[in-house]
């Protein structure tokens, strides 16, 4: 194995896995106060652990930001837990080891993850899976159907497939998923979805890679990890999971951080990867496993009003600033938007977005104040998404699944303005 | 000169085979029909298609089933799954498909998606 240096594990953490020697399967678990729920991700985990792997030796590593909530202490208490026979599972006749970590960097999931990944590398993990410990639906089958295609069918990476309430995962929806389909031409629905298997052969991969100063270690983690197992020729399949019910958010509310890193970290990625993307035309779907139930997510109310507020008001205070970033006719046609927009009805046209998110990418690689930059699209966002749940408000979860397979095809049919506007912007390798 | 695309196409409906054979060869492509699903991985292995027509409702086995063992064994082999009704899409695993056309007389729409198939580069 090769050496890499270890930054985020604490010295007494390595001294643990050392003791513990090898392991066939890694199980990470990243938290930041999460006591009230981190105990049913962990049980959910041993029991999959016995259910399905009972003669490979785990390790269930949670990797925690310095909670103050007694979320490692809630962790150990599920880690010491004989949770078998009321559960009906025989024990496994390798015991499941149980290590809590407070990992070192910055704070972030992206670092927590490295933790994880350091951890998989010392112990020689040929299979990984992480969970989010705000899971309230995870249930022992979960821990099979993101290892088992590692194990079991040569896959280098799983990606998770839930059936989401229409307006829980808007910047899934609105960029992560279709841009990322329509850079890399691969679809795989929930990218940033938080609970992902990968190979011990992708763990070796990512730990080469000089990332951890950068929004990748806070929450730009996942799209980055999707992004590098399709880059990097990994064989990529999604696992159908059922339901994802976990701690849902508004979308007009309190995702401004999370929007910057993810997106800022796609738009990072585009630079990294541009011979990778440049020659990509269309897109090809993944296998996708697991046993198929009928699932209804819970709905999740959604704030029209404050979105279309943010919007407008996003728009007066950013106006000179999208003058700048945006190409002349889609400066025109975002004034108009707004011109039109009412108190409760805005119709931002899907062609517009794409091509604001497009002119946003090219700009986001000369653009010295990124942050800035990134701050400006989040009252853009709030209305794309205010127009879509205008549009969606009478679909079903079924239906408004068609309207973003309509957006996916428009972001890759515009594709050629991409091409088109990083060629203006002097982007070009 | 450039090799015609190879398209398989496997529907129990012999009228609807007759008819995609008919019309894509017209349009240029090399088509194969197969009314048995069963024998689907064997005709895939036996003749390299560079896209296979799948209809969903067959009786010897489904269209999403037989979409997942194309999947699962072949990676990255274009799949268009034929429909006469939408309510499939209430199974997940039609995902995996590349496209979906809904049957109709008019073939239009399913040339259309074929022609975008072909132009995907990945």
């Amino acid at each position: 194995m090769q050496d890499l240096p270890i930054t985020a594990l604490p010295q007494e953490t390595q001294e643990a896995l050392k003791a513990i020697g090898k392991a066939d399967i890694l199980i990470g678990i990243p938290s930041y106060n999460n006591a009230e729920t981190i105990g049913h991700v962990i049980r959910a985990v041993k029991l999959g652990h016995a259910k399905y792997y009972p003669g490979k030796r785990a390790v269930l590593i949670n990797s925690d930001g310095g909670s103050t909530d007694g979320t490692r202490e809630a962790a150990q208490t599920a880690f010491d837990e004989d949770i078998y026979d009321l559960s009906l599972v025989h024990r496994p006749q390798e015991p499941i080891e149980g290590v809590t970590t407070t990992y070192l960097g910055i704070p972030g999931k992206g670092s927590a993850f490295k933790a994880v990944f350091e951890a998989a590398h010392l112990l020689g993990a040929k299979a990984c899976a992480v969970f989010d410990s705000d899971l309230r639906s995870i249930t022992p089958e979960w821990v099979q159907l993101l290892l088992a295609p590692v194990l079991e069918k040569g896959y280098g990476y799983v990606c998770p497939f839930y059936r989401r309430y229409k307006y829980d995962g808007t910047i899934t929806n609105s960029i992560a998923y279709p841009l990322t389909r329509a850079l890399y031409g691969r679809r795989v629905r929930q990218p940033i979805g938080g609970d992902f298997g990968f190979s011990g052969e992708l763990v070796s991969q990512y730990l080469e890679k000089d990332v951890w100063e950068t929004d990748v270690a806070r929450f730009g983690i996942d799209i980055w990890m999707t992004t590098t197992a399709m880059v990097e020729g990994f064989k990529i399949c999604q696992s159908f999971m059922g339901a994802k019910i976990h701690d849902v958010k508004d979308p007009g509310a309190d995702l401004g951080p999370m929007f910057e890193q993810v997106v800022g970290t796609i738009f990072l990625l585009m630079k990294t990867y541009e011979s990778r993307w440049r020659e990509v035309v269309g897109s090809r779907p993944t296998a996708i496993f697991g046993f198929k139930t009928e699932v209804s997510p819970s709905p999740l109310q959604v704030n029209l009003e404050r979105m279309i507020i943010k919007f407008k008001q996003g728009f007066d205070q950013h106006k000179t600033y999208y003058e700048q970033a945006l190409s002349p006719d889609c400066m025109s046609k975002l004034a108009e938007v707004r011109e039109m927009a009412t108190e409760r009805a805005i119709d931002f046209p899907k062609v517009l977005w794409v091509r604001i998110i497009y002119n946003y990418a090219a700009s986001y690689q000369k653009e010295g104040d990124r942050k800035h930059l990134l701050e400006s699209l989040i009252p853009l966002y709030f209305g794309f998404v205010a127009s879509y749940v205008r549009e969606t408000e009478s679909y079903d979860d079924y239906k408004a699944e068609e309207t973003i397979e309509e957006l996916c095809e428009i972001y890759e049919d515009t594709k050629p303005y991409l091409l088109q506007r990083w060629k203006e912007k002097g982007c070009e390798e | 000169m450039e090799e015609k695309k190879k398209i398989l196409a496997v529907d129990d409906e012999e009228d609807i085979r007759f008819i995609l054979k008919e019309e894509l060869t017209d349009e240029g492509y090399d088509v194969y029909t197969l009314g048995d699903p069963t024998q689907a991985l064997d005709k895939i292995e036996e003749i390299k298609p560079d896209l296979v027509l799948v209809d969903i409702k067959m009786p010897q086995m489904s269209g999403i089933e037989l979409l997942g063992k194309i999947r699962d064994k072949y990676y990255d082999l274009p799949v268009i799954l034929l429909t006469a009704y939408n309510s499939f899409k209430r199974d997940i695993a039609s995902a995996a498909s590349d496209h979906y056309v809904v049957k109709s007389g008019d073939l239009t729409e399913l040339k259309n998606r074929i022609e975008r198939i072909f132009k995907v580069k990945v």
